[in-house]
């Protein structure tokens, strides 16, 4: 039974709530609904899952894409948030403002930036020729390798942020008396180490997961018009093909993506703890 | 129908005018009415004889407001036409009209856009008692859901400094032995099928109906050779970067291209894609019926157009605006009719019952 003073907090979130219902949720749900309604009534949007080549294969090239940057993202941001979480603090300081700086750059110009490096006649290229290293130039953007590239770069911030928060929480001391039995630096990290920060490794992943699954900007600019994500395949649908059945369905799709990502994770880890809430 | 409030309104203000309350008094009573923002000010006297026109933004603001909103301005005092550069895709216009709330007159549509709305019942059908169809060089430019005051072209573009010979049409866009390089096509199947079926040596007078399935197949041929644009600033640059060595632009950025690198991007007028760019007017528009004029007098208005082809490139559809066009802009006019012969009109009747599909094989060919 809720208490008298339990039920004036939950009043307090009330009308917060009633906002999120009326202008965030009641509009998404009305959307959703068309892929049920659209272009007939039923499951047909749905049996296009199954049925259609290119469905599946935008869904495919998503996960693919996803799962790589989160790969590389995790490994790169582990391994800056190692350095970091060891260094001095005011070391700390100068890696975190390094850390962040790219995240406030826009998105766009980050991708435009990574165009100029790539491209045929890019810095790279034109680098890799002008020593010799290759004659013709590499395929670097317009493709798959351009798309991560500009992924991985926004995404590793995402991915040091949780686990530089969770291997802050390790306690040092753990470290210094490990080493004074006799641990070798391998058994440290792998038995004291990395179990103790798994659950900021774990936070990072599903963050820069979902993220990755409804980009939008940087594979349309880097991908070269060829290689299609979700959200872009949506946004086709939509504004240019006005399909609106199949655009939503894929919406649907993706948010349900997204719900039993967080639930499947929810059973593993504490969420509440990851996102910083009733520690 | 007037509502009590606006009633109520109404006479407050004829109590203001008379000098029985004061401008406070009035102020107040409209306050507690809800209605001081209905409060009639000179903007929104003109309000019913504004209307609205929508572009894709960049100088198109300046462009069509300039050649387009003003002459009709200065013929229909008391109307003001503002320009929005919100991009009004096929998409947008949908849910505007689905949702009953119409802001938008005069949108700057295709003809595929105009045949898909104008069949879902959500465009407004041109009134040709007040347009008038001779006002146009062909069928193309003036459909039932949409009229063109100017077209534009999809035409081959080459870097000169790659090849010994000139490309001369399609053919040789597909021949990747004698012109070697990566090519650029835009990613929509409108134009890129057509080019295809060109390649595919179809007697251009009689190019529709488009073999769908021969061209997607004459696409994928090259397909390992392909980069494709999606908005006109990315194709100029991808031939500007030597990503690709020869594309299907559109003729306004093929001009750019040539103008700034000396002549070494080279474009050609022959098998050039010729379009309708076709304005629509969504169903329940609120300018209502004042919209056909407008887009009457951009079709009769030849200097205006030429005028707009000397700013943005885009090519005059009135019949008399060609005598009208300088020497220096003829080259690069794609009505002037040493041009137009060499082009296919492309057949928007065709492409607006066959584009969806049509463009979603493409898509999947493209990203396959």
């Amino acid at each position: 039974m809720i208490r008298r003073q339990d039920a004036g907090w939950w009043l307090l979130i009330l009308p917060a709530f009633l906002l999120m219902t009326a202008f965030y949720v009641a509009p998404i749900a009305q959307v959703l609904a068309i892929s049920f309604t659209e272009p007939t009534p039923g499951l047909g949007n749905y049996e296009r899952l199954f049925t259609s080549d290119s469905v599946q294969r935008v869904i495919i090239t998503t996960l693919r894409i996803c799962l790589i940057t989160t790969a590389l993202s995790l490994l790169l941001g582990y391994v800056l948030s190692y350095r970091i979480a060891l260094s001095s603090p005011s070391a700390q300081r100068w890696w975190i403002l390094a850390v962040l700086v790219p995240l406030w750059i826009s998105v766009l110009v980050r991708a435009f930036a990574w165009v100029t490096l790539l491209r045929r006649q890019g810095l790279v290229n034109e680098t890799l020729m002008a020593t010799g290293v290759i004659t013709e130039p590499l395929a670097l953007v317009w493709n798959e390798f351009g798309i991560i590239v500009g992924m991985v770069h926004y995404m590793v911030p995402y991915a040091v942020l949780p686990m530089l928060a969770s291997m802050r929480e390790i306690d040092p001391r753990l470290l210094a008396a490990a080493r004074g039995l006799g641990a070798s630096r391998f058994t440290i990290f792998g038995r004291i180490f990395l179990p103790l920060s798994l659950p900021g490794l774990l936070a990072a992943g599903l963050l820069v997961f979902i993220f990755s699954l409804g980009f939008y900007i940087t594979p349309a600019l880097l991908g070269g018009g060829r290689t299609l994500m979700v959200a872009e395949w949506i946004g086709l649908q939509i504004l240019d093909l006005l399909r609106w059945g199949l655009g939503t369905m894929m919406a649907t799709m993706l948010v349900v993506a997204i719900l039993t990502t967080l639930a499947v994770f929810a059973r593993v880890v504490d969420l509440r703890r990851i996102f910083g809430g009733g520690a | 129908m007037q509502s009590f409030q606006q009633d109520c309104v109404e006479l407050a203000l004829e109590k203001f005018r008379r000098g029985e309350i004061s401008r406070r008094g009035l102020m107040a009573g409209l306050a507690a009415l809800g209605a001081a923002a209905a409060l009639p000010d000179p903007a929104q006297a003109q309000a019913a004889q504004r209307l609205v026109m929508v572009n894709w933004g960049g100088i198109a603001n300046q462009g069509f407001g300039n050649n387009y909103g003003k002459p009709f301005e200065a013929a229909n005092p008391g109307v003001t036409v503002v320009q929005d550069s919100t991009g009004p895709s096929a998409g947008r216009i949908r849910s505007m009209v689905e949702s009953g709330r119409v802001t938008w007159d005069l949108c700057d549509s295709s003809a595929t856009s105009a045949f898909l709305l104008g069949g879902m019942n959500l465009l407004n059908p041109v009134d040709y008692s007040v347009v008038d169809r001779a006002n146009v060089i062909g069928p193309t430019f003036a459909l039932e859901h949409g009229a063109a005051p100017y077209s534009f072209s999809s035409v081959l573009v080459y870097d000169s400094s790659k090849f010994a010979t000139a490309p001369t049409g399609w053919a040789d866009f597909w021949d990747l032995q004698k012109f070697p390089g990566t090519r650029l096509l835009r990613r929509d199947a409108a134009g890129a099928l057509d080019a295809a079926q060109m390649a595919l040596g179809k007697d251009i007078a009689s190019l529709y109906p488009l073999d769908i399935r021969a061209c997607l197949a004459k696409v994928r041929e090259i397909r390992r050779s392909l980069v494709f644009w999606t908005s006109g600033s990315e194709s100029e640059q991808f031939i500007r970067t030597g990503e690709a060595v020869m594309g299907q632009i559109w003729h306004t950025r093929a001009k750019v291209l040539e103008a700034e690198s000396n002549g070494r991007f080279k474009f050609i007028w022959n098998q050039g894609i010729l379009q309708p760019g076709i304005f629509v007017s969504p169903r329940g528009n609120p300018g209502g019926a004042l919209a056909q004029r407008l887009l009457a007098s951009m079709l009769a208005n030849a200097a205006g157009q030429v005028e707009l082809l000397k700013l943005m490139g885009n090519g005059p559809t009135n019949p008399n605006a060609a005598a009208l066009v300088p020497e220096e802009f003829k080259k690069y006019n794609p009505t002037e009719p040493a041009n137009a012969r060499v082009q296919v009109a492309q057949d928007g009747r065709w492409w607006g019952q066959n584009y969806a599909q049509a463009n979603a094989d493409y898509i999947d060919m493209v990203t396959g």
